[in-house]
């Protein structure tokens, strides 16, 4: 009935393809573990420097999605290590966001897969291809910045939200992919890959949970990210327009019957 | 009578309330269910984190299919009371559902884990801000509640 002997892997986690899929993500399970990286958080400069890809981001999420920690014993320490709770707001609405994620799956467990509301985009569901395509989840597109990010997915199991941003979002508005698939991918990779925080998170980007499409351009790529992201327009050719632009090109039914 | 605690994946710490529900030093396992573990997408990568986490908390790691490797534990150990930590996860509910099918005299306690913030009634879902606009009080304050 039952063996004390654990394979890891399966014939699905086998399938699943891109680089370094099967070693070790650089962020280690267990307690003690989750707790050291608790004992790092620096409020101060995470306040400062959280939109940025190399900035203090705390990294506690695969902890916390876990439950290796709790949210409210890292709101506590949160809170402790402030003279001002106001030093520790950004900090904690972060987490709020966590806790709002998990209180609409457990009331409406159906909208984790299901559109909560229509596209804002102009077109219709139907209209979104149903797969991901092969150069994406191979890093291969050609946009240099979007390869980067999915290598980086696929190597460490852990992505910053800006990246996670602009991946969902260029897979469902450039790719025009429904999210769904998008949203599955991801989670075979995130070491915090959460079907609440994830999957309502892409319905966000893609407006069937958000009055309006999430877009970003090379210009903000270039903000936040740092040199080690290659952001040189002419291999990210498809980013590098202004908003408007973008929005002409990507959404050019908007304000019709679907949306 | 016996306790047992069945651990799954959204809830892998040793100081979460279902330990205290329980008897002090009841059993708790957890079942690798590949089969579960595929359906819910979890890749290698977050498989390695989670057994890490598991070979941490002193507990039984028991290979299988979840719900009949607890049947069986429940049968062969006795067991009469059943603690499980709540999860929103429908896969897991149907886990639960047919343990008590199968286990009819097993009495089975959810344990909610400690919460973020204590509001009195249901906060609005429709967009996080009204939700937040809500909970940031309580959620500003040590163990979310108001003084």
């Amino acid at each position: 009935m039952f063996s004390h002997v654990v394979s890891l892997s399966s014939p699905e986690t086998n399938a699943i393809t891109g680089p370094d899929v099967r070693a070790p993500s650089p962020i280690a399970g267990g307690r003690a573990e989750a707790e050291a990286a608790l004992a790092k958080i620096d409020l101060r400069a995470y306040a400062a420097s959280r939109n940025h890809l190399d900035g203090a981001v705390t990294h506690l999420s695969p902890y916390i999605r876990h439950g290796i920690l709790s949210l409210d014993e890292v709101r506590n320490h949160a809170l402790a290590t402030v003279a001002d709770p106001k030093a520790a707001e950004k900090f904690i609405q972060e987490l709020a966001w966590r806790d709002y994620w998990q209180r609409i799956y457990a009331t409406y467990p159906d909208r984790i897969w299901q559109d909560v509301e229509p596209y804002k985009t102009g077109f219709d569901a139907s209209e979104y291809e149903d797969d991901l395509p092969r150069d994406i989840a191979n890093g291969a597109t050609g946009v240099a910045c979007i390869d980067q990010f999915v290598n980086m997915l696929a190597d460490t199991g852990y992505l910053h939200n800006h990246a996670r941003m602009y991946l969902a979002a260029y897979i469902v508005h450039w790719r025009r992919v429904r999210w769904q698939a998008g949203a599955r991918w991801f989670l075979q990779h995130l070491l915090d890959g959460d079907p609440a925080s994830n999957n309502l998170s892409w319905q966000w980007i893609a407006s069937t949970f958000s009055n309006k499409p999430y877009i970003f351009n090379l210009d903000n790529v270039a903000k936040y990210c740092g040199a080690d992201i290659n952001t040189v327009p002419r291999h990210n050719l498809v980013l590098d327009q202004s908003y408007e632009r973008l929005s002409d090109l990507l959404f050019p039914h908007m304000g019709g019957p679907h949306g | 009578m016996a306790d047992l605690v069945w651990l799954h994946e959204d809830a892998l710490r040793r100081t979460h309330p279902v330990f205290s529900a329980a008897a002090s030093g009841a059993r708790a396992v957890f079942v690798w269910d590949n089969s579960y573990l595929d359906a819910a997408l979890i890749g290698l990568k977050r498989r390695m984190f989670i057994y890490e986490t598991l070979a941490g908390l002193d507990m039984d790691i028991l290979a299988g299919t979840a719900d009949k490797v607890i049947a069986t534990l429940v049968a062969e150990a006795h067991v009469t009371r059943l603690f499980v930590p709540a999860t929103p996860n429908p896969a897991f509910h149907a886990l639960l559902s047919s343990v008590r099918s199968n286990c009819p005299d097993l009495e089975i306690s959810v344990i909610e884990d400690t919460s973020f913030v204590a509001l009195g009634e249901p906060p609005d879902l429709k967009r996080f801000f009204r939700y937040w606009n809500k909970a940031k009080k309580h959620a500003m304050r040590h163990g979310g509640v108001l003084a």
